[in-house]
């Protein structure tokens, strides 16, 4: 059971990283990305082809952050004439050239039949019994970091900015501030954010090949933005670790109940998952964390303070 | 049980009350009476990893009903390894690698089975492959990929399955046959076809005949017109079109519209898929297609047999069912040759009940009590005759070629 919970966690915590970086992108900039398992792809594929040069995990992770924060740049661009809406269908499209390519540049990606021998890191200096719960220090480790970074981020000026840009960019740009941007470093860093997880991915499996990276995958991450609550990264945890549980502890339904076969068990599990969400969201519409937010009384006091202190 | 607590909980909001629903709803299984009671003393568990949902749930119920079969008929004769039952355990594989990938976890982990059967679809066996190596376990698989038994395994994969390079030159001989020597190939892009189209054209080639044009398509594309026109534009004697059922489908409701007529060879997951195919485009489209597969050993009493307790029509041919049948019966069997229920002890044993030489026997009970007194045996099953080579994967698969004629599957023969 033990080594059942260290796999599923590990696979909370990649699924965390995207969601995290979906936050950023969509729940705090406001920029829809329904691609973004196209940047788990990339990341994962620029990782496992690193890795498999001998580059040594850390410069391949690297190299994937890398590419992947230019590609989200370079994507984000385009939102210089087009408005959220358009931008999520520039988003669908890259998810969509990523998955073709991947699929049909054999020469590069395998193709349908995939990258298999990903070497994983550590493998050899950790003894096999326990390599799967320093895989899951690792997972953690980087969550960690990513959180703290989006974390700090978030409460830094440029967290503000972010926002006031999703909330109304014309306001910002009146402003004096550069809303264009702004809006590029918000995806490419989160875009590179999605690299993580998917060079995480590449080594937990150790084998890569298009079938794992379909929408779904995007799905889960706005599930569990949308659960943990648009713009809370604290949230954002528990909503990662909510869609993980209702996906996999319904597995455990069967063991319970006799009289279904494994079909009806099976289409009765996704008829559950989707009711489990639509009570969630009636329940809780707003999630379970909130947007980190300065209330306006705390504002307007300091502000009249500043107002005395320069009149005085 | 969620509906309950809704009723519960009125519309403010209820977390004191949900926890309360929740653990009614929990406590609801213990107090029922169709719950599971205490299991019988020590079953041996063997997982099953299918696909109930997903572009390839179709196959999943036939398999779980033809592993239910073989554990019930050997847990009615005393089971295995002195009298302990055998244990199904079957998790939807959802047709995506990474559920199989915690599906796998999970019986393996929590349920602490002996052995992980199924397995329809190669990326799914791919990414689970090192966890049951890992574990000291045996998988049995049902997919094609070479990929698959490459890599070093120990011993541990058994192929219930013909390779996808076999299926190739299953494929061009039955196009030479009729006397097509300048053929194309339109095949889709997944790791199991795209493997069988160099030995296919290899074939070819070797019979002096040439691969005209050679396209290859992604699947769930929304339209194969310009496939379809480019392919046959070509003006080949025949098209080789191996794929699976939703695509083929559109390709050859395209042919038809734009009125082509150079004859299709195809694979029967594709242009059969047990009946949906002809139910997908009626007979007069689908005149003339020929396919090929795997032949389970059709004229055998076994195979009979195994069709009458699936309560399926007699000419039924199963491809993924008879292989779930085989890889419960080779893993009781194999268990008490062994004496054990150790993975890795009784996964050297697999040759010994499933190769010659030996008495050929078919059913499992029957072959469970041969063990038991010592003979050697040659188990034969319900999908192959279950031969295997040192890498685990099957020897001696003949391919059964058949034709659409009349709205009708028609048998031509046996390719070996």
């Amino acid at each position: 059971m033990i080594a059942y919970l260290v796999t599923i966690l590990t696979l909370v915590s990649i699924a965390a990283i995207v969601a995290l970086a979906l936050n950023l992108q969509w729940g705090l900039c406001g920029m829809v990305n329904f691609g973004i398992v196209g940047f788990v792809a990339l990341g994962a594929y620029t990782t496992a082809l690193l890795a498999l040069a001998g580059t040594g995990p850390i410069l391949a992770l690297a190299g994937a952050v890398a590419v992947c924060a230019l590609a989200g740049g370079l994507v984000a661009l385009l939102s210089v004439r087009l408005s959220e809406e358009y931008l999520a269908i520039v988003t669908l499209g890259f998810g969509e050239i990523v998955r073709v390519v991947s699929l049909n540049e054999a020469w590069l990606t395998g193709g349908a039949l995939g990258l298999p021998g990903i070497p994983r890191p550590l493998i050899e200096s950790v003894p096999s019994e326990s390599y799967d719960w320093v895989f899951l220090g690792l997972c953690l480790l980087a969550l960690a970091a990513v959180f703290l970074l989006l974390e700090s981020l978030t409460r830094s000026p440029f967290g503000r900015l972010v926002r006031a840009v999703r909330d109304d960019d014309v306001v910002a740009a009146t402003l004096g501030k550069n809303v264009l941007r702004t809006r590029v470093v918000a995806f490419a860093v989160g875009s590179g954010v999605t690299a993580v997880a998917g060079g995480l991915q590449a080594f937990h499996f150790s084998y890569i090949d298009p079938s794992q990276f379909t929408p779904i995958v995007s799905a889960y991450a706005f599930m569990a933005v949308i659960a943990g609550g648009r713009g809370s990264n604290r949230g954002i945890l528990l909503g990662a670790c909510t869609v993980m549980v209702l996906l996999e502890g319904s597995r455990f339904l069967k063991d319970f109940v006799e009289v279904l076969d494994a079909e009806q068990l099976a289409s009765i599990r996704l008829i559950l998952i989707g009711l489990g969400l639509i009570l969630f969201l009636i329940y809780r519409p707003q999630g379970f964390g909130r947007e980190p937010r300065r209330s306006a009384g705390s504002l307007l006091g300091e502000a009249a303070a500043d107002g005395r202190e320069r009149t005085s | 049980m969620i509906r309950k607590t809704g009723k519960g909980s009125g519309l403010t909001l209820p977390r004191r009350t949900l926890l309360k629903g929740l653990g009614a709803a929990a406590a609801l299984p213990l107090a029922a009476p169709w719950v599971r009671r205490a299991r019988a003393a020590d079953p041996v568990k063997i997982g099953m990893v299918i696909p109930f949902t997903g572009a390839t749930g179709a196959y999943g119920p036939e398999m779980e009903k033809a592993a239910k079969l073989v554990a019930t008929s050997i847990n009615e004769a005393g089971g295995i390894l002195g009298g302990r039952p055998l244990e199904l355990i079957v998790e939807d594989s959802e047709t995506n690698p990474t559920a199989g990938l915690a599906a796998t976890k999970k019986l393996l982990e929590v349920d602490d089975v002996e052995a992980i059967i199924g397995y329809w679809g190669s990326p799914i066996a791919m990414a689970s492959k090192q966890l049951i190596i890992d574990a000291g376990k045996v998988m049995m698989v049902s997919c094609a990929a070479n990929a698959v038994t490459e890599e070093p395994h120990g011993g541990h994969i058994w192929r219930f399955q013909a390779k996808s390079t076999q299926w190739g030159p299953a494929g061009a001989r039955i196009m030479l046959e009729q006397g097509q020597k300048k053929v194309a190939v339109l095949a889709q892009q997944n790791p199991f076809v795209i493997s069988m189209v160099e030995p296919f054209k290899a074939e070819i080639e070797k019979a002096g005949g040439e691969v005209v044009k050679e396209v290859v398509y992604n699947p769930d594309q929304p339209s194969y017109r310009a496939e379809v026109e480019e392919v046959f534009g070509a003006e080949p004697d025949g098209v080789f079109i191996p794929g699976l059922l939703t695509d083929f489908t559109s390709i050859v409701k395209e042919y038809y519209r734009a009125g082509f007529a150079t004859p299709i060879t195809s694979l029967s997951i594709a242009a059969d898929a047990n009946g949906k195919f002809l139910e997908n485009v009626g007979g007069e489209i689908a005149e003339g297609i020929h396919h090929f597969q795997p032949a389970p050993p059709l004229a055998s009493p076994n195979y009979k047999r195994f069709l009458q307790k699936m309560g399926e029509p007699e000419d039924t041919v199963f491809l993924f069912a008879g292989n779930a049948y085989d890889q419960m019966a080779v893993a009781a069997l194999a268990m008490e040759k062994a004496g054990t229920a150790d993975g890795s002890v009784w996964t050297q044993q697999v040759p010994f009940v499933a190769n010659p030489p030996g008495t050929k026997v078919m059913d499992p009970v029957e072959a469970l009590e041969m063990v038991r007194a010592g003979e050697d045996l040659d188990f034969i099953g319900a999908g192959s005759d279950c031969d295997f080579d040192a890498t685990g994967d099957q020897l001696n698969r003949h391919f059964l070629h058949r034709v659409i004629k009349g709205g009708e599957n028609v048998t031509l023969g046996t390719i070996s």
